[in-house]
């Protein structure tokens, strides 16, 4: 082995244990992508629709819950609950949601409404 | 180059593009929501393989189930959720005769006990009698009157709650007693639905019980998972940011259930010692490994005075305790100053020296 060679392999050597290091390790060389923000609309734990939640945007429509029909209202980048069947309207008392992680839930109807893209946080303890 | 070194070189190629090949095979996520204990559950479990981790997750929300069932207070009594409940047999039996249940309720009710005479009866599991007349779960919940508090307030004892270790057997002493484990079943139950991941080989996981939170291993940056801790008087705001590794959140506030009465707030969280909503903190979070013991105690230092609080949660070792007092002040205990960001903003006041 010439001295060329050693060099050239304790070159390698350092370069796939750094390339280790970086894709294991606590810091990403690849930034996180942005991803669209859409609500994700689910009833009896069946996938209703996904929207885009996109300015300008605006849109309703009725989801079929356990204990009769829901009213979705959609205002560009925000979601409510317009109108629920319960007794309880804890999800139209909730408002308007919009930011990644929010979440609407109907308990009587077993409608939730999340809301996907990149968040801040991984979740809130509430 | 001679024959050696090119193996040598061949061989360092192939560590690394098997390592990297390794990194790229990403994790497999699958996330599952369920309606269950009166609340949704979201469980985000990663592994290698899907059917394993789906297994897993199955296996998690079973054991969910069986807790809710055997903790359920309130289905009607004839069906089959009444009779599969401990709880709801227990309560039948009040003042009559010792009851045989399953291990986890006795689980429960023993750790109740201890944290009962820990708080020096601030934290209290026969609170259902008082329970049942504010109404929280009903359709009209209301103010009851002083003389219907303090009569029912009568049965809330847990001294006359019987624990027969050796004979599985649980009695209440006085006939219209009833215990009310909304303020453990939950924790409880996440804790077990983690370890049901964990045996089924899962190493990292979230599970979300209606904020409820408990994390297994790190986040998919390999970094703490990043858990926000909702501002109590802005509902689309979090204070403050924690890292949570292997480990629970759990918060009691004064805002989830509530009804407001001639312009006055009464949530759910009531003081077993005057009957009425405990008055000190709108917020407290515990951190803990055990989401069961994290729930227990978000219940406790909620009730307790901050001060009081504060000094149980320093004696405890691994404990961690954030809050936001009824006058507006954000006070935790020491350790977490280390990890913790807090976005009090000019909504709370924040003294870290606290």
């Amino acid at each position: 082995m010439t001295r060329a060679d050693k060099i050239l392999l304790a070159g390698l050597l350092l370069i796939s244990l750094l390339s280790v290091a970086v894709l294991y390790g606590r810091f990403s060389i690849f930034p996180a992508k942005a991803e669209p923000v859409q609500a994700v609309i689910t009833a009896q734990g069946k996938l209703v629709r996904k929207i885009y939640l996109t300015e300008g945007v605006n849109s309703s429509l009725v989801i079929q819950g356990r204990v009769g029909p829901a009213t979705v209202e959609v205002d560009g980048t925000r979601i409510r609950m317009m109108g629920a069947p319960c007794t309880g309207q804890v999800c139209v008392k909730e408002g308007w949601i919009g930011r990644p992680g929010q979440t609407i839930v109907c308990m009587p109807g077993e409608i939730l409404i999340r809301i996907e893209g990149a968040a801040p946080v991984d979740a809130v303890t509430r | 180059m001679n024959r050696k070194t090119g193996l040598l070189f061949v061989a360092i190629l192939l560590i690394g593009g098997l390592a990297t090949l390794q990194y790229f095979r990403r994790s497999y996520e699958y996330s599952s929501d369920q309606f269950l204990m009166d609340t949704l559950v979201s469980i985000k479990a990663y592994g290698k393989d899907p059917s394993t981790v789906k297994r897993a997750v199955a296996a998690a929300y079973a054991e969910m189930h069986r807790i809710a069932e055997l903790a359920d207070g309130f289905p009607q009594p004839g069906t089959a959720t009444y009779r599969s409940s401990d709880v709801c047999r227990i309560n039948e039996q009040a003042g009559k005769k010792p009851v045989r249940v399953d291990a986890d309720i006795m689980a429960m009710l023993l750790l109740a006990k201890k944290y009962n005479q820990m708080s020096d009866g601030a934290f209290d599991v026969t609170i259902g009698p008082v329970m049942d007349l504010w109404g929280f779960g009903d359709k009209n919940p209301h103010v009851p009157s002083q003389e219907q508090i303090r009569s029912a307030l009568t049965l809330v004892n847990s001294n006359d709650l019987m624990i027969d270790e050796q004979q599985h057997t649980v009695f209440l002493r006085r006939a219209g007693m009833k215990l009310d484990l909304g303020a453990l079943a939950k924790g409880y139950a996440t804790e077990k639905a983690i370890q049901a991941l964990k045996k089924n080989g899962i190493r990292k996981a979230l599970l979300d019980a209606g904020g409820s939170i408990r994390v297994l291993g790190v986040n998919l940056r390999n970094a703490p998972w990043r858990i926000g801790i909702k501002d109590p008087r802005k509902a689309d705001a979090i204070v403050a940011v924690l890292p949570l590794q292997d480990a629970s959140a759990v918060t009691s506030g004064d805002y989830y259930r509530y009804f407001e009465a001639g312009g006055k707030r009464y949530h759910h969280i009531l003081d077993p010692r005057t009957g009425y909503p405990a008055t000190s903190n709108m917020s407290v979070t515990v951190v803990t490994q055990d989401a069961g013991l994290a729930d227990i105690l978000s219940t406790v230092f909620f009730i307790l005075s901050p001060d009081k609080a504060l000094e149980m949660a320093r004696k405890m070792a691994g404990v961690e305790l954030f809050m936001i007092t009824a006058d507006g002040h954000i006070r935790h205990t020491p350790p977490l100053l280390s990890g913790i960001e807090v976005k009090a903003g000019e909504s709370y006041l924040y003294d870290q020296g606290r």
